[in-house]
């Protein structure tokens, strides 16, 4: 990454929060007790509990259907869950305003108001989050710019690439200055240039004193970012901690976080004979 | 391939258009519960959703076919001889087929623009092209999926048709003329949904844009769009009328009548007119008619062709420009909360068909109610409340759309801090907007017409309390509805049940006080407008303070 590159980034993880020093890096962002989510009769969740505190960037991993996403979206406030108590900087997320507020949100499936412009979704984000356009536009223009998002600002985001409708839902989740960022897949889509700022950001977001809860099944990634992770099967948390405590976990001082992965989510045994089969075929 | 596959694919792209468009799933729902037993209620749901729509369409071609033939059955029973009867009920008949070609041209045309935007959506030509398919093989299944979303309309209105047209003593040559007419209408009804729809993507959708121009521009393109609607609601309302105007017509301008018959679709409706009632032939018009229908045929079959060809491109999102544009600044103007759920509402809807409509709605009513002013020699207080209800009536039927936008992207705008009654705000002041236009529009006609305006107006405006009371009420118990499940139906007219009990309650609060000030009418005339507006003020009072404590 050239050096400009780094001083975009660093001007824009000048926290205002963070200047005001009103964040303590052992202040816990977020605190999940006993959650469960159902879908009718299906249970997708139950009885998760975790704690991410301030400079952690927390990783959720699991398999498809493993209950990611809907925890996230508990956290968000998209989704109401079944049972348990969430809180983001000790409000309960009942408490939806206040909660909201504080959270910047990247979905699984960008999907934006697409007859809208990027110029006229960010005025929507910015008026309902109340945002000064004094302090905004200076931080949007900066965002826009490491994005490489300028030539489409007035187009409209139906017509958009995957990748820069990704863009602009990390422009829109950023745009407030939140202290917690909750990303769902943010790397999906986005181009090297794009993806390593974002890399850069969340990490710079995390030492400044923010809480960064994100997902992925880019192993190499969440080995790489994730200062803690939480492996989800079946709604459930199998394995949790740094790195290194899960290699212990699964007593493999070598493995790398993959292969933790598919052994703590018990889908290593019969892979190989799925692998020989499908090369044999 | 042959026919019979693209029936069977195209019945799966249709199911899957209907079902996205129902529950806007491509722009942003996600749907609230994964069961295997609930997907397929929402998929029936979204059935039923489709065929009903589909029914109302029909619904009205019907009622609109026999009634454009009412004035031939007093020819019918008429005891004057044969030859005397066909020169005077011709000029009828081809008032009466033309103005049914132009109503199933005009309700094909609306109705296509409603669905037209899940069409565009859905992407199916992407999907399809994964597919080892021709380019010829998806343009046809795509146009046979588009043409399956009028299917029954665009039956009902050929056997419609043709049952009125031999109930009245129709002919078999004739007949055949009208059914090849209402076939070649609804070929143009279709190519003009989908020319409309392409226009209105690639110039309207398309064009962002800030300046106060662009949105000048988009406004006229707005308004032009929704004209179809417009024209179909003015031709129902007024189908007597119009029949007896195009009947005046065909007998005034007889003298030109050989140009006229060159317009569709007048040559359709001479020529069948003229098998059903020979008089003493005026060659050159019944040459002219002639000539001019084969025209149509052929003008017909190259519009299904262009149909074909650019169904594909439209149902694969092709419509809508990728050009970048040149874009000077990236400097935004925030709103307080309130203001920008109304201008992000106002944007959407100048560029989604369905949701444009709605807004011209309460306008539509107005006008339709200045004309019927225009016959009255004074405007009692009778009239004035019956013209309240019926704004008023209608104005209801916006707030629920308006809130059914929230689904668009929910996934997403779910996760802003927007609280219940910010939203209420900004939805119930954009519906009382509408309802005040027209009040303004009725007051300058009552004016324009030279009669006493001071009941529209007092009434009127103490009214519009009532009408907020009602917009509030329904959005209320919208809102509370979906924060709970989630915005995951973003169409509103999925659930026909939740639609139909939002709008009675708001319904029965516009029409208490009227009510009650019919009744006071009836016993104490000097306390009608105090109790009109102690009644109507109480409402607003309580569903005022209701909607202060939404969180």
């Amino acid at each position: 990454m050239v050096g400009a590159d780094r001083n975009v980034l660093r001007q824009l993880t000048t926290h205002v929060w963070f200047n005001q020093g009103r964040l303590g890096m052992e202040e816990v962002a977020v605190k999940v007790e006993g959650l469960a989510i159902t879908y009718g009769t299906f249970v997708a969740v139950e009885n998760l509990s975790f704690t991410v505190n301030n400079g952690e960037i927390y990783g959720l991993l699991g398999p498809n259907g493993a209950g990611k996403t809907s925890t996230i979206k508990v956290l968000v406030g998209v989704l109401t869950p079944h049972a348990g108590s969430v809180k983001i900087y000790d409000t309960p997320i009942s408490n939806e305003v206040a909660a909201k507020s504080q959270v910047g949100y990247v979905p699984e499936e960008v999907i934006l108001i697409d007859s809208l412009t990027p110029r006229e979704f960010f005025e929507f984000i910015s008026s309902i989050r109340r945002l000064e356009a004094s302090v905004t536009n200076p931080r949007l223009e900066r965002f826009v710019s490491a994005f490489e998002l300028k030539q489409y600002f007035d187009t409209p985001i139906a017509a958009l690439s995957m990748g820069n409708k990704q863009k602009v839902a990390i422009v829109a989740a950023l745009l407030h200055d939140p202290k917690l960022l909750i990303l769902d897949e943010p790397l999906v889509g986005l181009d090297a240039r794009s993806s390593k700022i974002l890399k850069e950001l969340i990490t710079f977001h995390a030492k400044k004193g923010g809480a960064v809860i994100f997902s992925t099944h880019i192993m190499e990634v969440a080995e790489k970012l994730c200062t803690k992770v939480a492996i989800i099967n079946k709604g459930k948390i199998v394995g949790e901690g740094t790195v290194d405590d899960l290699r212990r976990l699964v007593k493999d001082a070598e493995g790398s976080l993959e292969d933790i992965f598919l052994k703590v989510t018990e889908q290593e045994a019969g892979m190989q004979d799925v692998i020989k089969a499908l090369e044999e075929e | 391939m042959k026919l019979r596959e693209i029936w069977k694919l195209s019945s799966i792209v249709y199911k899957e258009i209907s079902f996205q468009s129902i529950f806007s799933l491509r722009v942003g729902s996600s749907l609230p519960q994964r069961g295997r037993t609930d997907i397929k209620r929402l998929v029936a749901n979204a059935r039923t959703s489709t065929l009903i729509s589909k029914l109302v369409t029909t619904f009205f071609i019907a009622i609109f076919g026999f009634t454009v033939f009412l004035p031939m059955t007093g020819f019918m029973t008429s005891s004057t001889p044969s030859a005397t009867r066909d020169v005077a009920s011709w000029p009828t008949l081809m008032g009466s087929v033309t103005a049914f070609l132009a109503v199933v041209l005009f309700l094909i045309v609306f109705m296509g623009l409603q669905v037209s935007t899940g069409f565009v959506s859905s992407k199916m030509s992407d999907v399809l092209g994964a597919f080892p398919l021709t380019k010829q093989d998806i343009s046809s299944i795509l146009f046979v999926s588009f043409l399956r979303m009028f299917d029954i309309p665009l039956i009902a209105a050929a056997v419609v048709f043709l049952s009125a047209y031999f109930l009245v003593g129709g002919s078999l040559l004739g007949g055949l003329i009208l059914l090849m007419a209402t076939v070649i209408t609804e070929i143009f009804a279709v190519a003009l949904t989908i020319g409309s729809a392409k226009f209105f993507y690639s110039r309207v959708a398309g064009g962002g844009g800030r300046s106060r121009g662009q949105t000048l521009v988009r406004l006229l393109f707005m308004i032009v769009w929704i004209l179809p609607t417009f024209g179909a609601y003015l031709v129902v309302s007024f189908a007597g009328n119009i029949v007896q105007y195009l009947t005046s017509l065909t007998q005034s301008f007889s003298s030109i009548l050989q140009f006229i018959v060159l317009i569709y679709p007048f040559s359709y409706s001479f020529l069948a007119s003229y098998l059903t009632f020979p008089t003493a032939p005026d060659y050159t018009v019944l040459g002219s008619s002639i000539a001019a229908s084969i025209a149509y045929v052929f003008v017909a079959l190259f519009c299904y062709r262009w149909v074909t060809q650019t169904v594909r491109t439209i149902g694969g999102g092709g419509a809508i420009p990728r050009a970048k544009g040149i874009v000077k600044d990236t400097q935004i103007k925030p709103q307080i909360p309130w203001l920008g759920i109304i201008r992000k509402d106002l944007r959407v809807a100048s560029r989604v068909p369905s949701f444009a409509s709605l807004f011209l709605l309460p306008a539509m009513q107005t006008i339709i109610l200045s004309i019927s002013f225009s016959s009255l020699s004074s405007l009692t207080l009778i009239v004035t409340l019956s013209a309240l209800i019926g704004i008023s009536m209608i104005t209801l039927l916006l707030p629920p759309t308006l809130l059914s936008m929230e689904g668009l992207a929910s996934a997403f705008t779910r996760s802003l801090p927007m609280r219940k009654r910010t939203l209420i705000s900004a939805k119930t002041l954009l519906s009382i907007v509408t309802y005040l236009i027209s009040l303004v529009v009725l007051f300058f006609v009552a004016v324009y017409l030279k009669r006493d305006f001071t009941l529209i107006l007092t009434y009127g405006l103490v009214h519009a309390l009532a009408v907020s009371a009602g917009i509030m009420l329904e959005l209320t118990l919208l809102a509370r509805k979906f924060w709970k499940e989630g915005f995951a139906v973003g169409n509103i007219y999925s659930k026909l049940t939740t639609y139909i009990l939002t709008l009675i309650p708001g319904f029965v609060m516009v029409a208490l006080p009227i009510v009650t000030a019919f009744v006071a009418f009836l016993y104490a005339e000097n306390l009608v407008l105090p109790i009109f507006f102690t009644m109507a003020a109480s409402e607003f009072a309580v569903m005022t303070a209701i909607v202060a404590i939404q969180k």
